[in-house]
């Protein structure tokens, strides 16, 4: 995807936000299932409020935009709205359709136990499961909304071709339903978001592409270092092809809009996009040479390395240049 | 691409007994019938004589040949199975080496009145096995003439002399037919027909693999029609092993040996089969065979083998001329001959052999064969390809020489042409898995990449190649300009390097199979060995791996591959132990008691510890003391005497006089004093190790309680195993101060040893437990200079060092680490951190490289510290890419950005 052009920077304002959603707001819905063995029900437990903690202290989400059900029917924990049944998730969904305003984003988290297969691919929780199937259904209620639907269970991997849509971000940690070994894919996808180690372009946020590419890196790290054969493969579309990727670029087919969103609302471009005009053309000419930047890559292959490189600087410098500028006037070093 | 394999000749699924159906050409089935329909005895003896007959062969047939050869010699002329008793009574003399009796004895019941036909085939047999060849295709020709009962096994033996003497087209013709006697007359063959059959189609095989399966039905029906006869069963056994089936191999050797454990012929083939799976007790049975027989040919030629393997010239060269004085023609006992002659470095002498073995079959390709596996043995692999190429030039269907040609050239680096030979053998003999493993290994090359230096070519899994060749090519410039100076020679380039990454591809790589028990192997110049992340051989430090391997490639170099294995890898341990603390073996509790105990083999014999060790850890113990020997020259007569050794082999001295010439003593002497250095130098271990050696074994068992243990240790403190045992009890129940007074006692009894179950690492523990890091330090750090392959130790090591303020020292430990584990992306991270800090800005490079090659979450941040390393170290132009490299991916990375512009700012004049 291409960044948006200066043309299209200026005309922001009188656009819906889901063209650049900055400060677009954020609902996240986490929902854990049942562990089945004590020590699989405190390590969802404790993975949903480590995640629930990051998204509201790094992310900014207000508690009230933050749900979290889980196996417990009852627990003092921050943002803990009760037991993941299928009838009080379908109540909470509700709820978001409700608070939800056109341009929002909305996340769908589930942690646990995956099984089943293709539309029966379900997350078990207490009482009835919550198949594929059923979360198609629960999707389709957000239509002017942006989705991202991340599902962190094992087995998860059929839930990607029958959720996978447009403007919509799908993630599974592994390939297929037939990976159903303990998943650790998820562990260290929150890792991404609570820790400061997948900022990997730099730009100061971690974007789901990122947090994506952390968490299937480190995930094959962790079964090599074990030395065991890897039995997840984690999976992700959003061009709505219903056919993931376990490398996505996000240059090109798969990553392309999972690379943009972001659960944050972006201090600095917030604060550019909110009137200030000199930054605001400072960041158009940065976008601008970003553009340049995303064409050249393009035409890497076509280049010598050398005359690839010359150009790269030729663009990077300016780039480099640019932001000198736009961190002075911020007031940053 | 996918190989499918000959596989097994009793595969399962395959239809090994498809006949092919021709029409009968040759010897028709009619005149066939007619032979076989000849009674095998005239006329039936008495029922009295018959059981005398019968009760004789089950003597021999159980191995009395004694008693067998005396029941046979005792049935009358008159008898009517006298002549039977005669043909048995031949091949019974013959069985235990008294052939002039055997020859006699066929040959007056031949020329008697009663005898004739029936006993000329086995006069012939038994001419053949003194080589007297031509008498004894005479035999076999009037065996064949007067249709005598055993003429098709005379036609099989005329075909076998035919192909023995270069004749192979007349012998093809010969065996094939073979098949159409099988085809038209299968109902009515006796067991020795069947054989014969078998034998045929063995022979065929050359030509067409699939006839290995028909020999086997063949087989299968002679046993069936005579379980009695053991010669089919051990046949059987002989084409199972020569197809590399050892497995099948096994039961028909053991249920003939079940029956006589004293056939020569089995005990051979049993023999063979133990030194194929690599299994002991070959040379017990092969002593076996030869008590029973002391002049088999077939048992003097594979002991003559195994000497030569053993470097024992000397003694393979007594047993060959014994063997060739039994059966001048023996074809095996000839080419070992020549190949003595040509390791004795006497090229007139081996020409002289090749001749006179030549002469006898111009197309001996198996002559050549086994003189490139000799070759290739002693690691003279040029010699080696040299010699498979004139086997192929000899014998183009000498699958065995393709293979070996294309063994060595790969050996040699030659890549592509190795393949080349590989294939053809491969679709030769499709039951050869180790040309079928290298195969399928070569088609993984394509996996790895190629880099190239001036010196040497490596070849590396491309996983890992960015990886490794930071490290391998340092590494291997200062081995070879450090070797290159020390031997006064240089190895031609490209020296090729090819790390695996699979424990089993480097095996098949070495060996053809993937079982090896090595880190690495030296072919010359060519070089293989694990990488770090095989794993299956457990940690090792791949470092001074690479390290023994390059000095393997200067000592065999050096001496044009002379040098006996023991010196070339107590040389390269030695080398290890010179290059840096900690590499190489040092010693260990075991190598004490084997010392002790005198089990270590004296240095004149020191190449059976390697080829023929005694007990399971023997290989290993001979490594470290062929490198103490080295160390203990260089410490009498300096490094120079240990290159003068090499250039002594080099001019084609032996052992003996390379001795005599350098150390000035003859080997029973050097044997002497090296063995007083030794006890003297580990003097005090030994005694500790010895104290009460017999009751801790004895304590360890009854459990005793740690009171108990400290007790009886504090009243032995010379007992090395009891501190330690005391140690771990008191350890064990928390009594921390006692237990580290034990430590430091056995400590000081044997000082040297770092393994993992000895006092330091226990000391180090409990000092660090106890808050006193300094001495937890110390502790790893004798772990640490002589224990090359304990990452944790050397990790702690660092961590402690940092915490103490020793900044350099800490570094240290983390670069020896990283030669066990390069993989771990915060070891190289953190060592580059302290190379900063110490300001040695080429190794903060050398590390940050390590970082971005392997391929961290956050690649832009590593090459952005790349790029800084390389600022630092003053070298703009690799800055400028690497810090591109960072802002390709995370163009707005604001460290970087300034970076770049400090780089562009200071290019402006």
């Amino acid at each position: 995807m291409r960044r948006a052009s200066l043309a299209a920077l200026v005309l922001l304002a009188a656009l819906p936000l889901r063209a650049l959603p900055l400060g677009a707001q954020t609902h996240v819905l986490i929902v854990s299932g049942l562990g089945g063995e004590t020590r699989y029900s405190a390590r969802f437990r404790a993975l949903s409020l480590r995640l629930s903690g990051a998204l509201h202290e790094r992310f900014g989400i207000p508690d009230a935009d933050i749900v979290w059900l889980g196996e417990d029917s009852a627990r003092a924990a921050p943002r803990y709205a009760g037991q993941s049944t299928k009838a009080n998730v379908e109540r909470a969904v509700e709820g978001v359709a409700a608070r939800a305003k056109a341009g929002a984003q909305i996340v769908f988290v589930l942690i646990g136990h995956g099984a089943g297969e293709g539309a029966d691919s379900r997350l078990s929780i207490p009482g009835p499961d919550l198949t594929a199937a059923d979360f198609e259904r629960l999707l389709a209620r957000f239509t002017a909304q942006r989705l991202a639907f991340v599902n962190l269970t094992s087995a998860s991997g059929d839930m990607l071709g029958q959720l996978s849509g447009a403007d919509r971000v799908v993630i599974t940690a592994t390939k297929t339903a037939l990976e159903r070994n303990e998943s650790h894919f998820g562990e260290f996808f929150v890792d991404a978001l609570a820790k400061d180690v997948a900022d990997t372009d730099k730009d100061g946020r971690v974007s789901l592409f990122e947090a994506f590419r952390y968490a299937a890196a480190e995930t094959k790290r962790h079964y090599e270092t074990e030395g065991h054969l890897q039995s997840e493969h984690a999976q992700l579309d959003d061009d709505g092809d219903k056919q993931g990727t376990g490398e996505p670029t996000g240059r090109g087919g798969d990553g392309m809009l999972a690379r943009r969103f972001f659960l944050d609302v972006g201090r600095y471009t917030a604060r550019a996009a909110l009137g200030d005009p000199r930054l605001a053309a400072l960041y158009a000419d940065r976008f601008a040479l970003e553009d340049q930047l995303d064409a050249l890559r393009r035409r890497k292959a076509q280049l010598t390395a050398e005359a690839y490189d010359d150009e790269l600087e030729r663009l990077l410098v300016a780039l480099a240049r640019k932001s000198r500028e736009i961190r002075a006037l911020e007031g940053r070093t | 691409m996918k190989r499918e394999a000959g596989g097994n000749v009793e595969a399962a699924g395959v239809p090994r007994t498809e006949w092919r159906r021709r029409a009968a050409r040759g010897v028709t089935a009619t005149s066939l019938a007619c032979l076989l329909a000849t009674p095998l005895f005239s006329a039936m003896g008495t029922r009295l004589a018959a059981q005398d007959l019968t009760d004789a062969r089950e003597l021999v047939r159980s191995g009395k040949y004694r008693e067998g050869i005396a029941a046979l010699s005792r049935i009358p002329r008159g008898d009517t199975t006298w002549l039977a008793a005669q043909r048995d009574l031949a091949r019974t003399l013959a069985l235990v080496g008294r052939y002039d009796q055997a020859e006699a004895t066929a040959r007056a019941a031949a020329a008697g009145p009663a005898g004739g036909a029936a006993m000329w085939n086995t006069l012939g047999e038994v001419l053949r096995e003194r080589g007297k060849l031509a008498a004894a295709e005479s035999a076999f020709v009037r065996a064949v003439l007067a249709h005598a009962p055993d003429s098709l096994t005379a036609r099989l033996n005329l075909a076998i002399l035919h192909h023995d003497a270069g004749e192979r087209a007349r012998a093809a013709r010969e065996f094939d037919r073979f098949i159409d006697v099988y085809n038209a007359n299968a109902g009515s063959l006796t067991s020795r027909e069947f054989m014969a059959v078998a034998i045929a189609c063995r022979y065929l095989g050359v030509d067409n693999p699939q006839l290995f399966k028909d020999a086997l039905k063949a087989f299968d029906r002679a046993i069936a029609l005579d379980g009695d006869d053991l010669d089919p069963r051990i046949a059987l056994g002989e084409l199972f092993l020569e197809k590399y089936s050892s497995n099948e191999a096994q039961p028909a050797f053991t249920g003939v040996l079940a029956a006589n454990p004293s056939h020569p012929r089995a005990l051979v083939g049993e023999a063979r089969r133990l030194i194929f799976d690599a299994q002991p007790g070959a040379d017990s049975l092969l002593a076996r065979a030869l008590e029973v027989n002391p002049d088999y040919v077939d048992g003097r030629v594979l002991r003559a083998r195994g000497l030569m393997d053993l470097e024992d010239y000397v003694a393979a060269q007594r047993e060959v001329d014994r063997a060739l004085a039994v059966n001048p023609a023996a074809r095996g006992a000839l080419a070992l001959a020549a190949a003595l002659r040509f390791l004795g470095g006497d090229p007139r002498g081996y020409d002289a052999a090749k001749q006179r073995a030549l002469a006898l079959d111009a197309h001996n390709g198996e002559f050549f064969a086994t003189m490139a596996e000799v070759a290739g043995r002693i690691r003279l692999y040029a010699a080696a390809a040299d010699f498979a190429k004139q086997g192929v030039a000899a014998d183009a269907k000498s699958w065995r020489s393709h293979a070996l040609l294309g063994m060595n050239l790969l050996r040699l680096g030659r890549i592509a042409e190795g393949k080349q030979s590989l294939e053809t053998a491969f679709a030769g003999d499709p039951y050869d898995l180790w040309t079928k493993n290298t195969l399928d290994l070569l088609d993984t090359f394509k996996n790895y990449d190629v880099i190239s230096t001036a010196k040497f070519q490596l070849m590396i899994e491309k996983s890992e190649s960015a990886l490794l060749s930071v490290y391998l090519t340092d590494l291997l410039e200062r081995a070879h300009a450090l070797f290159s100076a020390k031997y006064a020679y240089t190895p031609p380039p490209p020296v090729r390097i090819e790390v695996y990454r699979s424990q089993a591809d480097f095996s098949v790589r070495t060996v053809g199979l993937p079982e090896v028990g090595a880190l690495g192997v030296s072919f010359g110049t060519t070089l293989a060995f694990d990488s770090p992340a095989a794993k299956d051989a457990g940690p090792f430090n791949w470092g001074s791996v690479v390290w023994h391997e390059l000095a393997h490639t200067f000592t065999l170099g050096l001496t044009e591959n002379r040098v006996p294995r023991w010196l070339s890898e107590g040389l390269s341990v030695h080398e290890e132990h010179l290059a840096r603390p900690g590499w190489g073996a040092h010693v260990t509790v075991g190598f004490l008691d084997a010392l002790g105990a005198g089990r270590l083999a004296p240095v004149s014999r020191m190449n059976d510890g390697f080829m023929r060790p005694a007990y399971p850890e023997q290989v290993q113990h001979s490594y470290y003391e062929a490198s103490l020997f080295c160390d203990w020259v260089a410490k009498e007569w300096g490094e120079k005497a240990l290159v003068a050794m090499l250039n002594e082999y080099k001019a084609g001295r032996t052992t003996e006089q390379a001795f005599q010439a350098v150390l000035g003593a003859d080997p029973k002497a050097l044997d002497k004093r090296f063995d007083t250095w030794l006890k003297q130098r580990f003097a005090g271990p030994l005694a500790a190790l010895a104290v009460l050696a017999g009751d801790t074994a004895g304590l360890s068992r009854e459990g005793l309680p740690a009171e108990l243990l400290v007790s009886r240790a504090n009243a032995a403190p010379r007992s090395f195993r009891l501190q330690m045992m005391a140690g771990e009890a008191a350890a064990g129940r928390g009594d921390t101060a006692t237990a580290i007074a034990l430590f430091e006692r056995a400590r000081s009894l044997f000082p040297e040893y770092a393994g993992a179950d000895g006092p330091h690492g226990r000391l180090a523990h409990l000092y660090l437990a106890r808050g006193e890091r300094r001495k937890a330090a110390d502790a790893l750090t004798e772990i640490a200079v002589r224990n090359e392959s304990d990452f944790g130790a050397n990790v702690e090591l660092s961590r402690l060092r940092e915490q103490l303020g020793d900044t350099a020292k800490a570094a240290e430990a983390l670069e020896r680490a990283l030669y066990i584990n390069p993989f771990d992306i915060a070891l190289h991270q953190h060592l580059a951190d302290l190379y900063r800090a110490t300001g040695e800005k080429a190794k903060v490079v050398r590390e940050r490289r390590a970082v971005v090659a392997l391929a961290p979450v956050d690649i832009a941040e590593a090459h952005y510290r790349l790029a800084l390393a390389w600022h630092e170290a003053g070298d703009p132009k690799q800055a400028r890419a690497s810090v591109l490299r960072a802002l390709e991916d995370a163009p707005n990375f604001v460290p970087a950005q300034e970076l770049l512009l400090t780089i562009v700012e200071g290019r402006r004049p």
